[in-house]
């Protein structure tokens, strides 16, 4: 019986929503139904991963546009030099957020839903920062210096500047990266060592032997496993927190109308967790849906995900309305002039989509007929998603065009087809590791999973 | 391709027994925790149980008490900590830049650096920690192991010989086990 089996709530849900009911799930059938999804590609997926390599190739070609170039083929017009790109960084940094909070905060709180569901979110994780951490690289126009953000030994003995937010982001970006990546590899392992005992060929068990260190589920490996994963998970969840704070610092930080705040932390990290959960949601009905898992992934799952898109659109919600209290009510006429023109002016259509998708339609979820209707919710999700982008847009370009000196308001910037190119390759780039990631390696942890089955007991007394 | 088919099968093969003792193969959690107290009572201090999720039951059994990875993993917070600090406060005293009369060595900023650093070092301990404590990688099988130990079976190996092993393979039996397997 699997988790939502096991829960009667969840039944009768699957039963009113026409659903077919679970079939019993046995340790056997759940290898064999995660496995499944490790066989050979079918055309469906190869289209899509062709698809895929297209855009990607187009957005490797305007950077190669751009490295040849210069910055100048970026739509950046002063005052407005920082534009897509980091819109871009912030965003992906965002839906970084979902797999930390998923498979780290709710384990530290207990709530066992996360097991269905937090392989695909943690995956997006890894690859969600993989993508972010391209844009400050692009931003800077010469990506071969890249490596002077790290602090390393120069002999003229210069290092980077460490009151620098900018420089606060690549401890707070690569420290995530690689704590994410790890939390994420370390799960798999017990998943990788089912894989590899089911393996067909020599070069699939020598690949899961790796991805699996050799694990025989001894009962040593799981004390020490389940050790270090309490650990991950407690300074995980720390670090979740705080990486999007030092996102938000780099604007906080400058002195300029609508960037200059101290809601920017909290407000940020509602909105990357928002802006994740509503990826999540929508990745796990399209793999329930293309690997038939609906018995896996229920409409449970995505409903308590649902609630917590619910739950960060109101404070990202919040955020906006006190954003223009604080402006409204506050001393300072630029930031006041910043919130009218940001809500009327160029960009009141930026706006106005931002509030709509990430305020208004989610308040539809408050309703419990759409949060257990896949179809609505993967629609309402797709809006989040859209919202959340030009969110980051909004703050950032409106902020940059509407600053102290008024000479520059008349100057607007227009996204260029490099940076739409490069956004677009940035999709690609993401997608690609994320088809590539459900063909190699268990999208659904199995382990987790059987924890919830009913322990077989002959019911001896002891 | 076949040769190199052949040949990772050769590097992943399991080494030739040469172990000696009993493996049992149980399906039901009580009866393999039962098996554990038993032989840990007359003295197999050195068994291994597989399972593919862990089990109270058989925690208890074995009086495992709690991993030490905790230690490992909060020595490479401190380590991570004070080594964030004393980059920052290094890289400003080696190469001072005052900037409006500031202070050089100004904590606030720092801290972040600090923060990040403490979490990085944590989990990269926290992952050593895990790995050596687990005996892990461990590329090619220490002992006798059964693929059903990641599906639905729980598989307990003692080390013994001649007439122990005997009564180690009555005990599991006795105990319910479906399969006892003795190396001699």
């Amino acid at each position: 019986m699997t988790e939502a089996a096991l829960d009667p709530a969840a039944i009768r849900m699957e039963q009113e929503t026409g659903h077919v009911p679970p079939p019993p799930v046995t340790p056997k059938t759940l290898n064999d139904q995660v496995l499944q999804m490790l066989e050979s590609p079918g055309l469906g997926w190869l289209a899509l991963l062709a698809f895929d390599l297209v855009v990607l190739l187009v957005g490797g070609l305007a950077l190669r546009n751009q490295i040849v170039l210069g910055l100048g083929v970026a739509g950046y017009t002063r005052p407005v030099m920082w534009a897509a790109y980091i819109t871009n960084f912030v965003f992906w940094v965002g839906i970084a957020h979902c797999g930390t909070l998923v498979s780290a905060i709710l384990f530290l709180f207990r709530s066992f839903f996360r097991r269905a569901v937090y392989r695909v979110a943690e995956a997006m994780t890894v690859f969600g920062v993989l993508t972010a951490g391209l844009f400050p690289i692009v931003h800077t126009g010469r990506p071969w210096f890249a490596y002077w953000l790290f602090p390393y030994p120069t002999q003229r003995e210069l290092w980077p500047n460490f009151r620098s937010p900018l420089e606060w982001d690549v401890f707070a970006v690569s420290t995530y990266l690689t704590i994410s990546s790890i939390f994420f590899f370390v799960g798999i392992i017990p998943d990788a060592a089912v894989a590899r005992d089911r393996a067909k060929n020599a070069f699939q068990k020598l690949f899961y032997t790796i991805f699996s260190f050799g694990w025989t589920g001894s009962q040593n490996q799981w004390k020490h496993f389940y050790g270090a994963y309490f650990y991950f998970a407690a300074i995980a969840t720390p670090l979740v927190l705080s990486v999007h704070s030092v996102v938000s610092w780099d604007f906080a930080m400058a002195q300029l109308p609508g960037w200059h705040s101290t809601i920017f932390a909290p407000y940020f990290v509602a909105g990357a967790i928002f802006s994740g959960v509503a990826l999540v949601i929508n990745l796990l009905i399209m793999i329930r849906k293309a690997w038939k898992l609906h018995h896996l992934v229920t409409n449970n799952h995505l409903e308590k995900l649902a609630k917590l898109v619910l739950l960060t659109s109101t404070i990202v919600g919040y955020s906006y309305l006190v954003e223009f209290w604080s402006a409204w009510y506050g001393p300072s006429e630029a930031e006041r002039d910043l919130f009218w023109w940001r809500a009327t002016g160029h960009f009141w259509w930026a706006f106005w989509i931002m509030f709509t998708c990430n305020v208004i339609i989610p308040l539809s979820l408050w309703s419990k007929r759409i949060r257990t209707n896949p179809a609505i919710l993967f629609v309402i999700c797709l809006f989040v998603n859209v919202g959340m982008w030009f969110e980051r847009f909004v703050i950032i370009v409106t902020s940059l065009a509407h600053s102290f000196a008024p000479g520059t308001w008349e100057v607007n910037y227009r996204m260029s087809w490099t940076e739409a190119a490069i956004t677009a390759g940035a999709f690609a780039w993401f997608f690609m590791f994320f088809l590539v990631f459900l063909k190699v390696l268990p999208a659904f942890s199995i382990a987790e999973i059987k924890e919830t089955l009913r322990a077989p007991l002959r019911g001896k007394p002891s | 391709m076949r040769w190199l088919e052949r040949l990772i099968e050769k590097l992943l093969a399991s080494s030739p027994p040469t172990y000696k003792g009993v493996l049992g193969v149980f399906y039901y959690v009580d009866d393999a925790a039962a098996t554990v107290r038993d032989l840990r009572q007359a003295g197999h201090t050195g068994l291994s149980v597989y399972s593919p999720v862990p089990h109270h039951e058989i925690e208890v059994a074995l009086d495992q008490g709690l991993s030490q990875v905790g230690w490992i993993t909060f020595t490479g917070g401190v380590l991570g900590l004070t080594g964030g600090f004393a980059l920052c406060i290094y890289s400003v005293l080696s190469y001072p830049l005052v900037v409006g009369g500031k202070e050089l060595v100004s904590l606030p900023p720092f801290v972040v650096i600090g923060y990040e650093s403490m979490i990085l070092l944590a989990g990269l301990s926290n992952l050593l920690g895990m790995l050596a404590l687990g005996r892990l990688p461990q590329l090619k099988a220490r002992g006798p192991y059964d693929a059903r130990f990641t599906e639905d079976r729980i598989g307990i190996w003692v080390p013994c010989a001649g007439e122990e092993a005997a009564r180690v393979r009555e005990t599991m039996r006795g105990h319910g086990a479906e399969e006892v397997k003795v190396h001699a």
